[in-house]
């Protein structure tokens, strides 16, 4: 049963950051500074595919206030994977990234990099450096690239194929064979940006021992930690990364080492100076994106609404590195394309394709989103197409509360209440009233369209080889306050507010009595990155076992001043009492001041000598990892309106229902579903990056050039309903939200254009030029 | 022949900010921006792309909303400039950043202070915009975090809190 007798979780408490971001926020990582710093720049590449011939530095080197020049005979060669979220050395992991390399494989790839005194003297110097290149035939394409004759992109990766993972359940051939009615069709996504606001910055400090201090606005303290030392050469001890109080948002982007924090440490371990480099808007861009995504799906029906096989294939452009191709690929199929909706025979092939385009990298839904895109339109072609009702569709062909998860059948879907997401969603938007399809009249014309994500995360657990426990110290003040230490890295979601409340009911102690107080890697336990919709459920599991922790050690020592027994105590409000009898009563500040007192204390009865038992600080600590992965489920139901004439679409209305097991704080996930939204938007209808076909440069590095939805494109009015299933492994009964919200946007808003307009596009964006062409218009 | 820095010789003027007058010396290229956050130390001004597009530079010269990043700093001087920190008088915040606090607004953060800036300008000169007024006076600054609601929200009861102030002092 879902506990109602909480004082602080589920609570609209203020964000502990709230006024210190609206007076400016001074804890920014771009604020960060150190005196004596020196400023970092990179020279990129200008082509695509290259071997560097030649570099002259001397030039540069004789600029004053030139401190250092780096090129690729200057770094370690030590081959790496920037993702953070798997061991450095992992036997899963492809490493094929350098720090600086004498061979080019993406337009704006760094070749060089610079420290000077001032931001201005470094840009200069970029000037004087001069380079030979060989000039390499480029591919872009994926299905170019794996033709025979294409450039070889990676020396021994045949016909540029990084990987081919498949998946198969049953006999899908059979499947078909049984099938009444079979449906097929391809669908595509686009690269897209994770756009976070504040560039990516670090500074790096080299002390005299050579040890490497590293501020960075990165989302995993300990990979970057990971990734530092195994780049350098060096064990972990000699890297400290420092965390930062909030960070200007990731959205996926900042779990991944780019090349300043190791050019930075570099920089400063010659120079003996800290160095800080921060990325220009046209080097975020060009430092990571989501993964496009060519879905082929081919479904068998039985006419009574029940899939028979289920088969898919994918074609994922990894880039011109393998980063997080072959793990984002994995996600995708598992739990974006085929766990979700239940068949007797399925099958799924992959393929992961080097090319010359700009590295892929995480973002919010990590292969989810593409694969919704598929799935949910196919699955409203069919009800279409068959005259099922998509909910009832959906609610036939999906799991159950009490099932084992699809996953692991080890675990169960203890918490899962997509029938009621569907249920109250529809009734919310008026579901039963939605017009026929196509038949609204007059230019523009209006529709309703809807887009579930039956099975998602918790975080990572069940992969092979990532990072998954988490850990966090709890320390009492004589003040009957609370320090939470955690390595988690508030991204900007709220994740800190969300721990302190798990750790206040815990303790027993009022909201503002706990407080979040930021270390760094030499005093915090490990924590696993900021990613996978982790952190209420897995980092808060953590949280709440040192809160338990610290709260045994609390009672303990008031159990003996008290004259009670453990068991008989309990804690509420920062005031200890004896269950049974309130009058009994003594204050959490007035406990640890006991058990902080260096010799007696003062009683009613007089001067007391504490016992040893009762002396030392009050703690928890906890490093544990999550018991399973609890799947929400989510369900989301868009109107929109076309212009026939223009091609244009408003979203005018969004209703999002999920089950998410507790809402900790309501203000924190109403803000998770808008901001989704209106990611969701700009991949469904504007987002997309483009490039030069010639050169491979990006034409859409600012964001003039690439389109992502203002004030004035979001609908008035975004519903939440959000259902508290109860989650028994999860923190008060928590499981996950981030992502979900931006996994459903895309194909909710296809369904609704659909619906308004009786035509199908299936490749993102659906811009006005599709539309119009749709509609023969063009 | 060697190799020299070109570093133009470096202006100084009075600037004056948040009613304020201070003296600074900088290189004459340098934007409003650059010489609020790195000569003058107020980092509360953030930059999101440099190029004029993203609004979160966004300060209020003369009143109006202007983005710090495609401003000079030395057509600046003699102009009355509001950043941020001008805003709270001591702890005593403006209505503008309580409601952003109170109802979400701020998220990341990063993009709050050009926001609160561009909503200050708003509600100077009108006190009671619609919640369509607001939309389009924010288009201008980019939040990839809040889906702008909580954002339009904050500015709609910063209103009401004005006025209501208004009305009290009157």
């Amino acid at each position: 049963m879902l506990m109602t007798n909480l004082n602080v979780v589920g609570k609209r408490v203020l964000r502990q950051d709230a006024y210190e971001k609206v007076v400016g926020g001074k804890g920014f990582p771009v604020n960060f500074s150190l005196p004596g710093m020196l400023h970092g720049k990179m020279l990129r590449s200008p082509y695509p595919h290259a071997r560097i011939l030649r570099i002259d530095t001397s030039r540069a080197e004789q600029l004053p206030g030139v401190k250092a020049v780096m090129t690729p005979k200057d770094v370690p060669q030590i081959p790496f994977n920037p993702i953070f979220f798997m061991p450095a050395g992992s036997m899963g992991i492809h490493r094929d990234m350098l720090i600086l390399s004498d061979t080019v494989r993406f337009a704006g790839q760094p070749v060089a990099a610079v420290a000077a005194t001032t931001v201005a003297i470094a840009e200069q110097a970029l000037q004087l450096i001069d380079v030979e290149y060989e000039e390499l035939l480029a591919v872009f394409d994926p299905e170019e690239a794996m033709k025979e004759g294409a450039p070889e992109i990676h020396v021994g990766v045949k016909n540029n194929i990084r990987d081919t993972p498949s998946f198969s359940a049953g006999d899908v051939e059979a499947g078909f064979k049984d099938a009444d009615y079979i449906f097929e069709g391809t669908y595509e996504t686009q690269r897209v940006h994770t756009c976070y606001m504040e560039p990516r910055v670090c500074v790096s400090d080299t002390d005299s021992n050579g040890h490497i201090t590293i501020y960075s606005s990165i989302g995993h303290l300990f990979g970057l930690r990971e990734r530092m030392a195994y780049v350098l050469g060096l064990p972990v001890s000699k890297v400290t990364a420092v965390q930062a109080p909030y960070v200007g948002g990731s959205f996926g982007s900042k779990i991944d080492f780019a090349y300043i924090e190791a050019l930075s440490a570099l920089l400063s371990a010659k120079t003996r100076k800290p160095v800080r480099f921060e990325h220009t808007r046209y080097e975020d861009f060009i430092c990571n994106a989501r993964h496009p995504m060519k879905v082929h799906l081919k479904t068998g029906i039985k006419k009574d609404g029940t899939f028979t096989a289920r088969y898919a294939s994918t074609l994922c452009d990894t880039s011109a590195y393998s980063t997080h191709g072959p793990e984002v690929i994995l996600v995708h199929a598992y739990f974006g394309l085929m766990l979700g909706y239940r068949s007797p025979h399925m099958k799924w092939e992959g393929t992961v394709v080097f090319t010359n385009n700009m590295p892929g990298g995480a973002f919010r839904g990590y292969g989810a989103p593409q694969a919704a895109f598929a799935v949910e339109s196919q699955i409203d072609e069919i009800c279409d197409k068959l005259g099922f009702d998509p909910i009832e569709f959906r609610l036939k062909n999906t799991p159950r509360q009490g099932d084992p998860h699809p996953f692991n059948p080890e675990w169960k879907l203890n918490s899962y209440a997509l029938d009621e997401c569907l249920n109250k969603g529809a009734e919310r938007m008026g579901w039963s009233q939605r017009a026929k399809t196509g038949s609204a009249s007059g230019a523009k014309k209006r529709g309703i369209g809807m887009a579930a994500h039956p099975l998602w995360v918790s975080g990572c657990v069940g992969f092979p080889d990532i990072y998954e426990h988490s850990g966090a110290i709890i320390r009492l003040n004589v003040d009957g306050t609370a320090y939470l230490s955690s390595a988690t890295m508030d991204i900007g979601s709220g994740q800190n507010t969300t721990l302190c409340q798990i750790a206040a009911e815990e303790l027993g102690l009022a909201f503002d009595s706990v407080r979040m107080a930021p270390g760094n890697t030499d005093n915090l336990p490990f924590d696993a990155p900021t990613h996978a919709s982790r952190v209420t459920y897995s980092s808060g599991n953590a949280v709440k076992v040192a809160a338990a922790d610290a709260k045994k050690n609390l009672l303990e020592v008031a159990a003996t001043v008290m004259e009670a027994n453990v068991a008989d105590l309990e804690v509420r409000d920062g005031m200890i009492t004896v269950k049974g009898s309130p009058a009994q009563a003594m204050s959490v500040a007035d406990v640890v001041k006991r058990a902080e007192s260096p010799f007696m204390v003062i009683g009613a009865q007089g001067p007391a000598p504490t016992t040893l038992k009762e002396k030392g600080t009050i703690m928890g600590i906890s490093s544990v990892a999550p018991p399973a992965n609890a799947s929400p489920a989510v369900a989301e139901f868009v109107e929109v309106e076309v212009d026939t004439e223009t091609g244009q679409v408003k979203v005018l209305r969004a209703v999002y229902a999920h089950d998410l097991g507790r809402v900790v704080n309501p203000a924190a996930a109403e803000g998770q579903v808008e901001g989704g939204l209106q990611q969701g938007i700009g991949f469904a209808l504007m987002e997309k990056m483009l490039f030069d076909p010639e050169t491979g440069a990006c034409l859409t590095s600012d964001f003039l050039d690439y389109k992502m939805p203002t004030a004035v494109e979001m609908p008035s009015k975004i519903e939440c309903i959000f259902i508290e299933s109860n989650e028994p492994t999860g923190p008060f009964g928590a499981k996950s939200l981030a992502e979900a919200c931006l996994i459903v946007p895309a194909p909710a808003i296809a369904n609704a254009i659909y619906n308004a307009i009786g035509v199908r596009i299936r490749s993102l964006p659906i811009t006005p030029e599709k539309i119009l062409a749709a509609l023969g218009k063009l | 022949m060697g190799i020299t820095a070109t570093v133009p010789g470096k202006v100084h003027i009075t600037l004056k900010v948040n009613g304020e007058e201070m003296e600074v010396s900088f290189a004459p290229y340098k934007t409003l921006l650059e010489v609020l956050r790195e000569d003058l130390g107020l980092t509360g001004t953030k930059h999101g792309c440099e190029l004029g597009e993203c609004g979160a530079c966004a300060v209020l010269v003369d009143g109006a909303p202007l983005l710090s990043c495609l401003t000079l700093a030395i057509e600046c001087e003699g102009r009355a400039i509001e950043t941020i920190e001008g805003l709270a008088n001591g702890p005593e915040l403006h209505p503008l950043q309580e409601a952003f606090a109170d109802l979400g607004g701020s998220q990341c953060g990063y993009c709050t202070p050009g926001a609160i800036m561009t909503a200050k300008a708003l509600l100077d000169n009108e006190p009671e915009p619609s919640s369509q007024r607001i939309k389009e006076a924010m288009a201008g600054n980019l939040c990839r975090c809040t889906g702008y609601q909580q954002i339009v929200e904050s500015v709609e009861k910063a209103a009401g809190c004005c006025r209501h102030a208004e009305r009290v002092k009157a």
